[in-house]
């Protein structure tokens, strides 16, 4: 009998330890499921986010209504209902751009399609010659979260400036089809992960992206950002001479080349769960820092007075990333934002797509409009990919677009007249970043575009600045 | 000893070998994600709806998928582009099916609310919300989009979150695996691939 009991307790000991190995080998794969698992899916937590489309620049005689987009947990949590959170909030309002504040409380509307929470300026703010400045607090009432915007606050908030007596620019209907040649390709490079080559990503059910931004030197070298291949390549002349290794994200990230050729990066994706970030490279591909920017989202990224400055959301400010050498904090940041892009001589250029087909555009000094700009078009017109000062003139560069077409115009204008006007195909046929297609050097414009061939940059001379 | 050396080898085997195989077969949407059946409302509001998307920004990209946990996390990032590898995360069509409180019945235009952890890409391409398939959809004159209206083209989709003051619009969207689901700044409204649509039946 004692062999068989033996041979029992030995089948018995190893089935336990085959349904027990069994069991902890699920166990184990389902704790370290829940572990990747985290929230609750369904918005627990509290946050609050906005959305808002500022004034930046007035007409005579323009009723303004200021409009808030306030994203934040609906009361209880409940995410299914599909109802708003319960939210409101102060707009801090001064005429002209000194002084205390006014307090107005937002009214909540019936409609979120362009932002829930409104309130009408007085009359009396809206019309004052040196326009208005204000900033929002804005509340989530179920949870008490708050956010305050521009980012800046009382520090620096957003400001409107009214247009006294624009230069009005009419240009009826777009032509399609009657594109400029570019004066020169001054960087051509085909699909691949070979030298002079740049990288694609996506493809026939997906996104598809190519480099993604440019710079151009004084000298005319470009850069051209192949985050695909995670390397820059420089071109001139037509004609590779050079490529450096940077380590960046197979996204779209928008890229900046400062003085002694330090190259900026800002990412296009996002820390989780936090700011995207701004990486400085040394000219020779060596990662120097990574700070992240203010807020949550980037329209463009340009060389500043002072370093890199970043147009940003919800502020719908342009905030410096640096002083100089040194970086600036997140709340530095957003203290210095200004409403328009900071120019070399002090001045800033305020720009704002209006209505359908309508671009608005300011040379800002000592707090009052110097020159101002209307651009009229009887087709729509899309994104300002650039607007840039060369000389005493200012270049604006603006899609016209219908459901089947689309072009970029391109618009020299001085204090008095339209002097130069033309249009370059879109060539968008890979992603870039958003606002990265053009850059102003000198009296040269480039373009960055794609095809199913590759991706290339081409110059345009513009002729002698004054 | 014998028993309970028989009980040792035999625990440590199996537990090794569930653990090898269940690590093979496990996926973020396997181990996470459920099949619970789509919960009607009777409202449907953009920013509450801007509020759901939000929920998926940082969960990361999946191609075919539309599963993800709200923890601001991609559980499986650099998939391969084009294959579907049971990641975490929508893409493109799948989050707009969701968000927009889609039905897998093309021809039923009413709203049904997914959690996040439901796993469902829905019926619709990106081509297909461009040609404004299924009862629920819409086209719209770009210029005139605004919150949770969107842009599509053949390969992809993204909704409008809040325009931006030089024209361009910040968009809710699935975007890449490397970009993963976020707000980005787009130009989608001015490029001619790109078709302005809207989902039916606004309630606010």
């Amino acid at each position: 009998m004692e062999p068989i009991r033996t041979r029992w307790r030995m089948l018995t000991g190893g089935l336990s330890g085959l349904i027990l190995g069994v069991a902890g080998g699920i166990v184990g794969i389902a704790l370290l499921a829940g572990g990747a698992s985290g929230g609750a899916g369904d918005g627990g937590t509290s946050y609050i986010m906005a959305g808002h489309l500022p004034p930046l620049l007035t007409v005579a005689g323009q009723d303004v209504t200021i409009r808030y987009a306030i994203v934040c947990p609906p009361p209880g949590g409940d995410v299914s209902s599909g109802e708003p959170c319960d939210g409101g909030g102060d707009v801090y309002i001064r005429s002209g751009h000194t002084g205390g504040f006014e307090r107005l409380s937002l009214t909540r509307g019936a409609g979120s399609a362009a932002g829930r929470y409104f309130v009408d300026v007085p009359a009396s703010i809206a019309a004052d010659p040196r326009g208005f400045s204000y900033y929002a607090v804005l509340r989530d009432r179920d949870h008490g979260t708050e956010l305050t915007v521009p980012a800046g606050g009382a520090d620096a908030p957003q400001q409107s400036f009214p247009l006294r007596d624009p230069v009005t620019v009419a240009l009826g209907a777009h032509s399609f089809g009657a594109t400029r040649t570019a004066d020169a390709r001054v960087a051509d490079a085909p699909w691949g992960d070979g030298v002079g080559q740049a990288g694609l990503l996506g493809g026939p059910t997906s996104m598809r992206i190519g480099p993604s931004s440019f710079d151009v030197s004084r000298d005319g070298t470009v850069a051209l950002l192949d985050e695909m291949n995670d390397r820059v390549e420089r071109w001139r002349g037509g004609a590779l001479v050079g490529s450096v290794p940077v380590e960046v994200a197979a996204a779209t990230s928008d890229f900046a080349v400062g003085a002694g050729g330090t190259m900026y990066v800002i990412d296009g994706r996002s820390a989780a769960g936090d700011t995207p970030l701004l990486r400085t490279f040394a000219p020779d591909g060596l990662l120097v820092r990574a700070r992240h920017i203010a807020e949550r989202t980037w329209s463009q990224l340009r060389i500043g007075p002072r370093g890199p400055i970043v147009q940003q959301e919800p502020s719908e400010q342009w905030m410096p990333a640096t002083d100089g050498a040194a970086p600036l904090d997140r709340a530095a940041q957003a203290r210095a934002g200004s409403p328009g892009r900071p120019l070399a001589d002090g001045s800033q250029l305020v720009v704002l797509r209006s209505g359908v087909g309508e671009v608005r555009l300011a040379r800002i000094a000592g707090g009052a409009v110097r020159a101002s700009w209307r651009v009229l078009s009887a087709t729509p017109l899309g994104e300002v990919q650039l607007a840039d000062a060369t000389g005493d003139r200012v270049v604006l560069v603006v899609k016209a677009y219908t459901d089947t077409q689309d072009e970029f115009v391109v618009l020299v204008l001085d204090g008095r007249r339209l002097v130069q006007r033309f249009s370059v195909p879109s060539d968008q046929w890979a992603e870039a970043a958003p606002l990265a297609h053009f850059r102003l050097v000198g009296s040269s414009l480039y373009k960055l575009g794609s095809t199913p061939a590759g991706a290339f940059v081409d110059r345009y001379d513009l002729g002698g600045a004054r | 000893m014998k028993p309970l050396a028989a009980f040792l080898a035999t625990f440590v085997v199996a537990l090794a070998l569930t653990g090898v195989t269940g690590a093979r077969t496990h996926t973020f949407q396997s181990a996470n994600c459920n099949t619970a059946t789509p919960q009607p409302t009777a409202g449907m509001t953009r920013d509450g709806q801007m509020n759901y998307a939000i929920i998926a920004a940082w969960d990361g990209y999946q191609w075919g998928g539309g599963c993800w946990n709200n923890d601001d996390h991609d559980a499986a990032p650099n998939d391969p582009p084009q294959q579907y590898t049971g990641g975490e995360g929508g893409d493109c069509s799948g989050f707009t099916f969701k968000t927009w409180r889609e039905a897998q019945d093309t021809a039923n235009g009413g709203r049904y609310y997914w959690a996040p952890l439901r796993n469902v890409h829905g019926p619709y391409t990106a081509e297909a919300f461009k040609n404004a398939a299924g009862a629920p959809n819409g086209t719209i004159y770009k210029p005139n989009a605004d919150a949770m209206d969107g842009f599509a083209s053949t390969w992809h989709v993204g909704l409008v979150f809040f325009r931006g003051s030089g024209g361009w619009d910040q968009i809710i969207e699935a975007k890449c695996e490397a970009c993963g689901t976020n707000l980005f700044d787009e130009s989608y409204r001015s490029q001619s691939a790109f078709g302005g649509i809207r989902r039916i039946g606004w309630t606010g």
